[in-house]
């Protein structure tokens, strides 16, 4: 995309803001060894690799690293972190790029799961994982729904039948506002800080 | 032995048979459980995408708040919960976060020094409780029973050497082997398995899982053992799905630690097998 008329586009804003962010300063650690490649459980399926990602960070090069698919492709398995030699932490960089695109509006699957999720916790405390495949559902679209739907009707029949999936949620926590009164607070000291 | 227990989300469901298997073992065992009251979901990994990192840490932490209020040790049973509480956990250590985090807890009339541990499950059975005690009140030994025991990653890496080798795991070995039961080396024994991407891209769960599976086949696993919720779902539920893409044919049953253990300490009621996809029944036929 950023080279569309040949010209990369480079923003050295970009990389300062990711700097800035809860583990940015861990991309300035990393020697680009290539270690966490090497382990990275879905290093195949991802647009770039983790090692990549933090060199295209420290280009500058945002469009590249936001429209990415891998930081929504990381599972946050810690593999790579436990054999970086640097001991950088590249899943809580992973996470700090989601919350980036987040804020950024783009848009995926992951990203809608996991603010169906989030929504749970804000709301009840606590998941209700039998609400959350149906709420996740309904963000996806009734088309998509639909496929997703039919190409996992036999997981479900067997989850269903397994007394899998809660039909009923269990109760929340007794004052589920005053966890989100938390977390609005925890937002302002961190905005503070940036 | 006393410990302050988090269960988790999955607890009241896709895992609620490891939270009457773990209740049921741990008395057998002596362990004192008292639930966290009014305990929240810790946010796994996801909630830091959505509202960012500090304020996910505070979010995982007013469990630990709400647990200070006893001295005791944390426990939890979910892999996941446990990464994600004990690196929260961590961070009470730097004094501006303490202070910041407070500022935040205190909205819920909460507050916490970072005193007490966060412990998992697999580390207080091999090191506090210990093999010894743990073969003791075994009733029917496992003799014979081949058990893959699949650590998947956040339980051993999260918190990497915090009890266990997070390359070469033995404390769950150590744990089914206690049982009676012959632990098998596999490949992929602690191979990421999706974890919470089995709803938002099912096929890559799918292809993630069934190396797992085949490792543990391979090296003539009866079953598969997992401390975690969501290695359990993903290896037992995606399992057919699995067989179906590679054209194999493996009917590998996936148990949590817990219930091998109440099906070795004859808690019949607790084992909560029917929650299986992957029937069990025949492979432990010889023990129900
Ligand atoms: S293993 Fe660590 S130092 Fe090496 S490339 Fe990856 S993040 Fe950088
Ligand atoms: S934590 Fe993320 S980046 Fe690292 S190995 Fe796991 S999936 Fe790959």
């Amino acid at each position: 995309m950023s080279e569309a008329d040949g010209i990369r586009k480079y923003d050295p804003e970009f990389t300062k803001r990711v700097y800035q962010m809860d583990n940015g300063r861990w991309v300035k650690k990393c020697m680009q060894c290539g270690i966490c490649p090497t382990t990275c459980t879905l290093k195949g399926m991802m647009d770039h690799s983790p090692r990549r990602i933090i060199q295209l960070i420290r280009a500058g090069a945002k469009d590249e690293v936001l429209n990415s698919n891998t930081m929504w492709l990381c599972t946050s398995c810690y593999t790579c972190a436990c054999r970086c030699p640097r001991g950088v932490p590249m899943m809580d960089i992973m996470h700090d790029l989601c919350h980036l695109a987040e804020e950024e509006g783009i848009k995926n699957n992951k990203a809608l799961m996991s603010k169906v999720f989030y929504n749970d916790v804000a709301n009840r405390g606590r998941v209700w994982e039998g609400g959350l495949t149906l709420k996740y559902g309904l963000k996806l679209g009734i088309g998509n729904a639909l496929k997703l739907a039919r190409e996992m009707q036999d997981v479900g029949m067997e989850m269903f039948k397994h007394k899998r999936i809660p039909i009923i949620p269990a109760k929340g926590i007794k004052n589920p506002s005053k966890l989100r009164a938390i977390v609005d607070k925890a937002t302002a000291l961190a905005k503070e800080e940036g | 032995m006393k410990y302050s227990y988090y269960p988790g989300c999955a607890s009241e469901g896709t895992g609620a048979a490891n939270y009457y298997a773990f209740l049921a073992v741990a008395k057998a065992l002596g362990i004192e459980l008292e639930e966290i009251e009014d305990w929240n979901c810790c946010g796994a990994t996801v909630a830091s995408s959505v509202i960012g990192e500090f304020p996910a840490q505070v979010v995982a932490a007013r469990n630990l708040a709400l647990a200070a209020k006893k001295p005791n040790d944390i426990i939890t049973a979910c892999s996941s919960c446990y990464a994600i509480l004990g690196l929260a956990n961590r961070k009470f250590a730097e004094e501006k976060f303490k202070e910041k985090a407070n500022i935040a807890l205190k909205e819920d009339g909460l507050a916490y020094n970072g005193n007490l541990n966060v412990r998992f499950i697999l580390d207080v059975l091999a090191n506090d409780i210990g093999t010894e005690k743990i073969a003791a009140a075994v009733k029917k030994p496992l003799t014979g029973l081949k058990v893959a025991g699949y650590v998947g990653c956040q339980s051993v890496k999260a918190l990497y050497k915090e009890y266990d080798d997070p390359e070469y795991p033995s404390a769950m070995d150590k744990v089914i082997a206690a049982l009676g039961g012959q632990p098998v080396d596999f490949e992929n024994r602690s191979k990421c398995c999706t974890g919470s991407m089995a709803l938002s891209a099912p096929d890559i769960t799918i292809t993630a899982v069934h190396p797992i599976i085949e490792g543990a086949a391979k090296a003539g696993a009866d079953i598969i053992v997992t401390p975690c919720p969501l290695c359990q779902m993903n290896l037992d539920v995606y399992q057919g799905k699995a067989n179906k893409q590679f054209g194999t044919n493996y009917q590998l049953p996936v148990l949590f630690i817990t219930q091998l253990m109440a099906l070795a300490y004859g808690l019949s009621n607790d084992l909560g097998l029917k929650y299986c996809v992957v029937s069990p029944k025949q492979k432990l036929a010889s023990w129900l």
